[in-house]
């Protein structure tokens, strides 16, 4: 079942799912917003690890300048804004959390089965494009130009939208 | 390096690998210590003082008995401040100062990382040094950190914006963004080939942005000592603060670096007879003037206002910038057919 050979790609990529996994967990699980935050800004490098390993770098850099750099900012920054008082716990409910772990136990005990039981097709030794940063430039204005262009025709509606919505709250 | 990097990773290599990198942070460290110490002495002339002179030969130990002093101090950490974060603040700032490093190249043959996305890592990277600082000023629970950490938020993605795109002109006139290939694509032997002339508006943009993404005077907002006390670092003291302090001279550092490979040639000489001299002369000469330049500024500039600066990143720089890619673009495509 486990017939994984240990290299040092292996290493890295245990290393990044560990953080990206416990990145998600500490964001659920973390009572402090900021503290949330932070964990999530931990997963988002751990998935850009990720990308790195995949020899995606383009991708793996703009996940660390969009995602771990900008939003997560922006998301402390409201947060600094706003007055947040430490809610207080929710009361325990026994019954209700031993179901959501078996739930859970089970979803995950599927997953797997089926991961590890399914053949995969013998990967071909993947070639990546020799400057892939310049294949997905290439790409994007050539077989993809009309998605390209209405996605940043729906992103300038979304950004006027968001201006016009909090000019109404400031009138 | 290059023989180094292309070889499969062993223990052995991985330890000259470890080896360099621990040279190069004492390389590095050196830089700041004095660094620091010319800041004050040029400052100090400009200013008509005399500047550091006591400890040492023409005071050329100040800044080694400063750290030592900082090194030696009681560390503080304030009882209502948010333990965790106050702590990993400093480091998380740091950590992407020393490895944006990484990527720059001084000569043909000295580099440490040869990316193909060179430049997205280093915009991207220096992003994460803004988290720490705002961490650490919110961590602090302090008014006047926490009005220091959040200006400090405002000013450097406001600004990163304007730096990302004022350097797309480099990009489309070397057709690369790794920062090896855009020194090559600047090779013509003569100075006027270097991007700063082709590129004098994106060149422009890029220092304004470049010293304010420092946050130097004239945009120290975010540590303005008459206004906010310290800013986002009023609450550490010791190592943490030393810290704090070393990854805003290694970001000097590095943007000195950048500016010479993106806009000055790198390692090029300015005309075709002086080729003679080793390029890493060049270099540091080149990257000599940015740091002096950077001090110059500092010296001789007041501070803008705070409302000021929002309206100079948002209204004035980035619309010039996206004019600086429109004209590149229109040039490339009418003059020069790919």
């Amino acid at each position: 079942m486990f017939n994984i050979e240990f290299s040092g790609e292996f290493a890295a990529f245990f290393v990044f799912s560990a953080i990206m996994i416990s990145g998600a967990v500490l964001m659920i699980s973390l009572d402090k917003v900021v503290h949330m935050v932070v964990s999530m800004a931990a997963a988002f490098l751990g998935l850009a690890g990720m990308f790195v390993l995949l020899e995606a770098e383009f991708v793996a850099f703009v996940q660390v300048l969009i995602y771990a750099g900008a939003v997560s900012i922006l998301m402390i920054f409201g947060i600094m804004m706003t007055k947040h008082q430490q809610g207080e716990r929710e009361p325990v409910k026994p019954l209700h959390e031993t179901l959501a772990a078996v739930g859970t136990l089970c979803l995950f005990g599927l997953l797997f089965y089926a991961i590890r039981s399914t053949a995969f097709p013998e990967p071909q030794p993947f070639q990546a494009a020799e400057d892939n940063t310049m294949a997905i430039g290439q790409l994007l204005y050539t077989g993809y130009v009309i998605p390209f262009e209405l996605l940043s025709v729906l992103l300038t509606v979304a950004f006027i939208g968001a201006i016009v919505l909090a000019k109404k709250e400031a009138d | 390096m290059p023989p180094w990097l292309n070889e499969s990773l062993t223990w052995g290599n991985a330890l000259v690998l470890f080896l360099w990198a621990v040279v190069f942070l004492f390389i590095v460290l050196g830089f700041v210590t004095y660094a620091i110490y010319f800041e004050r002495k040029v400052i100090g002339w400009m200013q008509q003082r005399v500047g550091p002179n006591r400890v040492g030969p023409l005071g050329l130990f100040q800044t080694v008995a400063d750290i030592f002093k900082l090194l030696i101090k009681e560390d503080t950490i304030p009882s209502k401040a948010d333990r965790l974060l106050f702590i990993i603040a400093p480091a998380l700032a740091y950590i992407p100062a020393f490895s944006v490093l990484a990527v720059l190249p001084y000569t043909q043959n000295l580099y440490f990382a040869d990316l193909n996305v060179g430049l997205l890592y280093y915009v991207a990277l220096s992003g994460i040094s803004t988290l720490g600082i705002v961490l650490g000023g919110w961590a602090s629970n302090n008014k006047y950190a926490l009005l220091g950490g959040m200006r400090s938020a405002a000013q450097m993605i406001s600004y990163e914006v304007p730096l990302v795109i004022s350097v797309v002109g480099v990009i489309l006139l070397s057709g690369s963004l790794n920062l090896r290939d855009i020194v090559a694509a600047q090779d013509g032997g003569w100075f006027w080939n270097w991007n700063f002339l082709p590129q004098i508006i994106g060149f422009v943009v890029f220092v304004i942005a470049a010293v304010s993404e420092l946050n130097r005077t004239p945009f120290d907002l975010p540590e303005a000592e008459s206004e906010l006390v310290a800013g986002y670092h009023v609450e550490y003291s010791g190592f943490r603060f030393a810290f704090f302090m070393l990854s805003e001279y290694v970001y000097v550092y590095a943007i000195a670096a950048l500016t010479t490979v993106l806009f000055l040639g790198g390692w090029h000489a300015p005309v075709p007879f002086l080729d003679f001299v080793p390029g890493i002369v060049w270099f540091l000469l080149k990257f000599a003037f940015i740091v002096f330049f950077l001090f110059w500024i500092r010296a001789t500039f007041p501070r803008i206002r705070v409302d000021q600066l929002m309206g100079l990143g948002w209204k004035v720089l980035l619309p010039v910038s996206l004019l600086n890619i429109f004209l590149t673009a229109a040039y490339l495509e009418l003059f020069i057919k790919r």
